[in-house]
């Protein structure tokens, strides 16, 4: 009976000792540092272009879409461009009929140049604006003038 | 409403230019039969301002904001003048505010000034009434601020839906352009009531504004 005993308990020893070979449950996860590109999309009252079609056209094949997706609800996009492609990169936002197009140099080392978006502050928006409106009434009244004379 | 650049195919861009062209010629040959043409100059000039003004108010509308057109407004009180004031407000806003775009600048004006033409039609059938009618007055300036942005909307849509490139999610892209078409509906109304409220005032202290006294020289 004793011997019986032994001889089980020997055995469970010997199983439970034995390691787990987890390997197929497995998981891993690495990490490394990329510079990314983000978009913003807005319309021109500042809302955000949420959910617009984005198009990505890399340097080497500027007719054939790179990648498509969509921004999120503030109408941002990231995308990590292809390291081996340095050149302009096109980056295309649609939605609705409306949307753009902006040009981003990307160089070998993956530096971003300055894009070719034109922003405007406020009080430069408004200053063209009241030199446009200025000139609409001068044509007003050169012509009024004319007519008095 | 305004198209920006790289929306549309080259194809339709060109076409705009053609159609633009040919409107410009019309109005300018209408214009140049009047007695004397330079008298509507100024009247158009301060109206193309408002033109270009209009469009930074905007009014938010999901899934965009609308903004204020007044092409209708501008057909009923310039007559032939309004595509040429359409089209150099176009311009100015696509050049100093890429609102709009160059390429597109043909699409805009004739989605946008030939409209305004028809609404100026619209607007004198008020005649067939009465040119004095207040009434009359009231409703064919209200039909004409209202259809006149209403088709230029209706051309927009068309032309956006007909021509989504391979590239987008075309069903996305067509329920998108439903859906800013139909958000127009409560600003074709406020352009209506506006123009009307216009028509009557001018109807009012200046009657001679809505080509009371249009002369044409034989």
């Amino acid at each position: 009976m004793k011997v019986k005993l032994l001889t089980t308990v020997l055995v469970l020893c010997f199983f439970l000792s034995v390691p787990a070979v987890a390997s197929a449950h497995g998981a891993k996860i690495s990490c490394e540092t990329k510079k990314a590109i983000e978009i913003t999309a807005t319309y021109d009252s500042g809302e955000p272009l949420s959910g617009g079609q984005v198009t990505i056209y890399a340097p080497d094949d500027p007719s054939t879409p790179w990648r498509k997706a969509k921004c999120d609800e503030n109408g941002k996009y990231i995308f990590i461009p292809d390291p081996s492609k340095p050149g302009t990169w096109d980056i295309q936002v649609r939605q609705a009929g409306h949307g753009d197009m902006i040009h981003i140099p990307v160089g070998e080392d993956m530096t971003v140049g300055a894009s070719g978006s034109t922003g405007y502050t406020p009080l430069q928006i408004i200053l063209m604006g009241a030199c446009v409106v200025w000139g609409f009434i001068g044509t007003a009244l050169f012509f009024s003038v004319r007519r008095g004379r | 409403m305004h198209i920006p650049d790289g929306i549309l195919p080259a194809s339709v861009c060109l076409g705009g230019y053609v159609t633009a062209g040919a409107a410009t010629w019309y109005s300018l040959r209408k214009i140049g039969r009047k007695e004397d043409p330079r008298e509507g100059v100024p009247k158009a000039s301060l109206l193309t301002a408002a033109f270009f003004v209009a469009s930074w108010i905007h009014i938010p509308v999901p899934p965009a904001s609308v903004h204020l057109v007044l092409n209708g407004l501008l057909g009923v009180v310039l007559g032939y003048y309004a595509f040429p004031a359409v089209l150099i407000g176009l311009f100015f806003q696509a050049v100093m505010f890429q609102h709009g775009g160059l390429s597109t600048l043909g699409v805009n004006a004739t989605i946008m000034g030939i409209p305004a033409l028809l609404a100026y039609y619209l607007f004198q059938l008020r005649n067939v009434v009465s040119k004095n009618n207040r009434v009359a007055t009231t409703v064919f300036g209200f039909l004409a601020g209202a259809g006149g942005m209403g088709i230029g909307v209706f051309a927009a849509m068309v032309l956006l839906v007909t021509t989504v490139p391979a590239h987008v999610d075309a069903a996305a892209e067509r329920a998108s352009i439903y859906a800013l078409t139909f958000a127009h509906i409560p600003l074709m109304v406020l352009e209506g009531v506006f123009t009307a409220l216009v028509v009557l005032f001018l109807q009012r202290v200046k009657p001679d504004m809505l080509g009371e006294n249009d002369k044409t020289s034989a």
